[in-house]
């Protein structure tokens, strides 16, 4: 913990305005859009790279943890401090440095928020394509560290397909740079390595990101199916037509009754499930494909398919999409939301096995996700103020993801580890594995001064250098 | 200890882990092993390790012939040849490193889906040399780098840890990304052993658009009229000159060429054709249209040493610049050769700015190149990414942040075991 003298002398690297240390002011940043809860001991503003390489220097020097936290819209607890230690917020570090039209690059500090970047380059025809459902918020810091995703991933690819430099203040201290504005490296890829690392390799102060030229045309397809398993079934079969829609998602009829009553996007009230569809391209090749949907859907027993009029039906469209989660907040105090990946095969399968662990909970789980890379989310509403209610979620959401596993897939899709699913990462990776991912932070971050507790299992043998979680709150948690 | 004073024991210690027809001994000393699993790769690793022995993975050899490996022992991945999984519906696979690009292409043909490498000499390079090398062909343009379609990948590190990153699903972020780590790292930090890799579906029909010009300033201009349109074609390759007559002897003009390979139904194609206007000299499909990409994809690879099963252009020099950037490097590179009077021929897949060179003439080989870098790297700096296909050290410019790819070489093969390339 960072005595009087450490915070003295932050104050001296950032000034006394971009430190907070009151208690009532750390509330804000006790927490993200997960479920727990971490006080951190102070909070700071750099407003350059300098800054965060003299922090990072005092934290090396004097040992206490350093997290880095964008908007604090992560679900997975990556960007709270478990150990307590200094928050490195990055609101003051959030402008667009460069936009380079000509070689389709941008590079920005990791506080710009993700939309913004596109919104500041759509008068050139261009656009950041990651899109997390929380982009209006979220930092593009964040989608580094977290290697985010979002709806469109599935024809464009995650985070980690649109960076091609970073700059990075090394727990040391030292500021690197990793690639550029070149497709490729010159030595091994650490850009590549660096995104989604969750801030344990070193924090990112500069990015260069890639730019994308819009599409001519987006035709946005609303496929309406009587029952979930329906919807689930349609997924793969217009993967099977040799379609990959720039966006395939799909909420449930419970999801989409909640989702309409708050926003009004236009879905149907009586439908077992909804599978939203966008497809983009070239005018000629869109409507094809927006013909070639429409007959699967049919086939594979929609009641209709709509597709939006306009810009004003698709926006609203997506709207009730990425507005989701917020619109499950009016059903229940809070919610859970995991993200498990299966193989698109296995959706039916998988939503079937989920509503089983509803049943055996006795928790609503609401179903919107994005389909077509079989990225789920399931949205399990409790009140978190009856702790019983808590526990029944976390081995709830355990079950899901374990199944997800068994079926072939993954425990995160987009969201990241975190302190989260820290204790599921041994379902997916052995030992050895787990040993040559530590070794890896361990050639950096040996003494785990950046964001620890994160990412690696506290639950195997205590393998991490760091140790065991000295919180209270982690500790009554077994973790 | 050297390549020739590995003595008979070893050869018979390695037997004994791989079978006695899986090692020999090298003519040009050294012992040659081909383990036939994971396992055996780990086993043959943590041998080398014991003995402070050198190995080099080897997979289709077709950037380095397994002649100039100077290790006591080549590993050869050409057994690790087992389908992990195949998933048609999910449109993913994953194989044993040793397959080959040309096998898994026809794997997957058979469901009208396709493997999106498309590296020089498919029918020897290996999904492991792929993926050590990121060695790219003109698909590169449409379908992104192999970092963009591997999604997991099996490994053993240089200290004989057998290991995993990724997995099987198309989008996962749990664990460090390890498969970035390892693609286009040259077999130093670990031996891959298997991959998974997204698959897209077999385009249904293509077309080829040649459009040619008499400058490289003309060809590029008609580059960000395409790059600036709707169109978005599955490649997009300028040829030069002197890279035309390699491939096509009987063509003696002096254009450049940008070939414009396009994927859709007739109406897009049409589009194509609208799009892209008068420029257009020529058309290709079918077996005319294979026949240029792969050339196109073999450049600078001779009949001979295609025939001998030799490396395939060793001395190609790829180049990652600016977008914006390439008519300047053309420049200087034509600039350079007219002083040193070598003969500099290219292509590339210009849309992302990725040039692969050849140098002939009067000064070719490790002189001529050495110049034409020098003469790059004077204009460009920190702007260009120089790349040598089949030398030891494949980045003559030493990385700015050598000192971090140091600390991984030290995480991942603390004893410096694997030495197929000397980049420290």
């Amino acid at each position: 913990m960072p005595s009087s003298t450490v915070l003295a002398q932050l104050r001296k690297i950032v000034g006394s305005e971009a430190l907070l240390d009151r208690p009532e002011d750390l509330m804000l940043y006790e927490y993200d859009a997960g479920v727990r809860k971490c006080t951190p001991a102070a909070v700071v503003f750099p407003r350059n790279t300098d800054h965060v390489a003299k922090i990072m220097e005092l934290a090396a020097s004097t040992g206490f943890p350093i997290v880095a936290r964008g908007a604090g819209t992560g679900l997975s607890g990556g960007a709270i401090a478990p150990e307590g230690g200094v928050v490195i917020a990055f609101a003051r570090m959030n402008r667009i440095l460069e936009v380079d039209a000509a070689n389709m690059r941008a590079v920005v500090q990791p506080g710009v928020v993700n939309q913004q970047l596109s919104e500041n380059v759509a008068h050139l025809g261009l656009y950041f394509a990651p899109d997390p459902s929380s982009q209006k918020a979220c930092t593009i810091g964040g989608n580094v560290a977290e290697n985010s995703g979002g709806p469109h991933t599935l024809a464009y690819g995650v985070t980690v397909n649109h960076v091609t430099g970073l700059t990075v203040v090394m727990p040391s201290g030292e500021v690197v740079h990793f690639g550029g504005k070149t497709a490729e490296s010159n030595g091994y890829d650490l850009t590549g390595f660096l995104v989604g690392s969750e801030g344990t390799v070193g924090i990112v102060t500069e990015i260069t990101v890639r730019l994308l030229r819009r599409p001519e045309r987006v035709a946005t397809l609303l496929g309406i199916f009587e029952t979930i398993d329906h919807g689930a079934k349609t997924v793969s079969a217009i993967t099977a037509a040799g379609i990959t829609p720039a966006a395939l998602e799909m909420l449930d009829g419970w999801t989409l009754r909640a989702v309409e009553a708050a926003c009004h996007a236009g879905y149907p009230l009586d439908a077992g499930a909804v599978l939203l569809i966008e497809l983009e391209g070239l005018a000629e090749q869109v409507e094809e494909q927006a013909e070639a949907v429409r007959v699967v859907c049919l086939e594979q027993k929609a009641r209709e398919v709509r597709r939006a009029k306009d810009e004003n039906e698709r926006a609203l469209l997506w709207k009730g999409r990425k507005n989701a989660f917020a619109a499950l907040g009016r059903l229940a105090p809070s919610y859970y939301s995991q993200d498990g990946v299966v193989p698109r095969t296995k959706i039916p399968a998988v939503l079937q096995f989920i509503e089983s662990v509803s049943q055996k909970y006795g928790l609503r789980i609401g179903n919107i996700f994005h389909a077509g890379d079989g990225n789920l989310h399931p949205l399990i509403l409790f009140d978190p103020r009856d702790p019983h209610q808590l526990e029944m979620v976390q081995a709830a959401g355990a079950e899901i993801l374990e199944r997800c596993v068994e079926m072939g897939g993954s425990i995160t899709g987009e969201h990241g580890v975190g302190l989260e699913k820290r204790n599921l990462m041994p379902l997916l990776f052995t030992n050895d594995d787990l040993d040559v991912m530590l070794s890896l932070r361990n050639a950096f971050n040996a003494a785990g001064v950046l964001n620890p507790g994160k990412l690696f299992p506290t639950t195997r043998t205590c393998r991490e250098v760091s140790g065991p979680s000295t919180n209270p709150v982690l500790q009554a948690e077994g973790m | 200890m050297t390549a020739t004073s590995v003595s008979l024991d070893i050869a018979r210690d390695l037997r004994s882990i791989c079978g006695p027809a899986n090692v020999a001994e090298r003519p040009v000393g050294g012992i040659y092993v081909c383990p036939n699993s994971a396992e055996e790769v780990a086993a043959a690793l943590a041998f080398a390790n014991q003995h402070h022995l050198t190995v080099a993975p080897a997979g289709g050899s077709t950037e380095r012939t397994a002649a100039e490996l100077r290790t006591d022992i080549v590993l050869h991945t050409g057994r690790l040849t087992e389908i992990e999984h195949y998933d048609h519906g999910d449109l993913t696979v994953g194989v044993g490193a040793g397959i080959t690009i040309a096998q898994l292409g026809q794997m997957v043909d058979a469901d009208r889906l396709m493997f999106a490498g498309d590296p020089p000499v498919p029918e020897r390079c290996t999904v492991g040399g792929l993926l050590a090398t990121a060695a790219h062909g003109p698909m590169r343009h449409g379908y992104g780098g192999v970092r963009d379609y591997c999604i997991g990948v099996r490994f053993v590190t240089g200290d004989a840890r057998r290991a995993k990153g990724g997995g099987r699903v198309v989008k996962n972020v749990a664990g460090y990304d390890l498969m970035k780590l390892l693609i286009g790292s040259y077999g130093t930090l670990a031996v891959i052993t298997s991959a998974s890799f997204k698959l897209f579906p077999a385009p249904r029909q293509t077309k080829t658009f040649l459009a040619e010009f008499a400058t490289a300033k003309d060809a590029l201009q008609f580059r960000d009229r395409i790059l600036r349109s709707p169109l978005s074609p599955i490649c997009l390759e300028l040829v030069s000159p002197g890279a035309r007559k390699l491939m096509r002897p009987e063509m003696t003009d002096d254009a450049w060429v940008i070939c414009v390979r396009a994927a859709g139904s007739d109406a897009v194609l049409a589009r194509y054709r609208q799009e892209l206007g008068s420029a257009i000299t020529r058309e290709l499909e079918a077996d005319a249209e294979q026949r240029m990409w792969r050339a196109i994809q073999n450049f600078g690879c001779s009949e001979e040493a295609l025939a001998a099963n030799d490396a395939c252009a060793p001395d190609l020099v790829c180049l990652s610049v600016w977008p914006r950037d390439v008519q300047d490097v053309i420049d200087t590179l034509l600039k350079q050769s007219a002083l040193t009077g070598a003969d500099v021929s290219l292509i590339g897949r210009v849309g992302g700015g990725l040039l692969l060179v050849r140098v002939a003439g009067k000064e070719p080989g490790a002189a001529g190149i050495q110049k034409l870098m020098i003469a790059l790297e004077r204009v460009f700096g920190d702007k260009i990414v120089l790349k040598l296909r089949g030398a030891v050290n494949p980045w003559p410019t030493p990385p700015t942040n050598l000192a971090s790819m140091r600390a991984i070489k030290q995480a991942l093969d603390p004893n410096n075991t694997l030495r197929g390339r000397e980049i420290f």
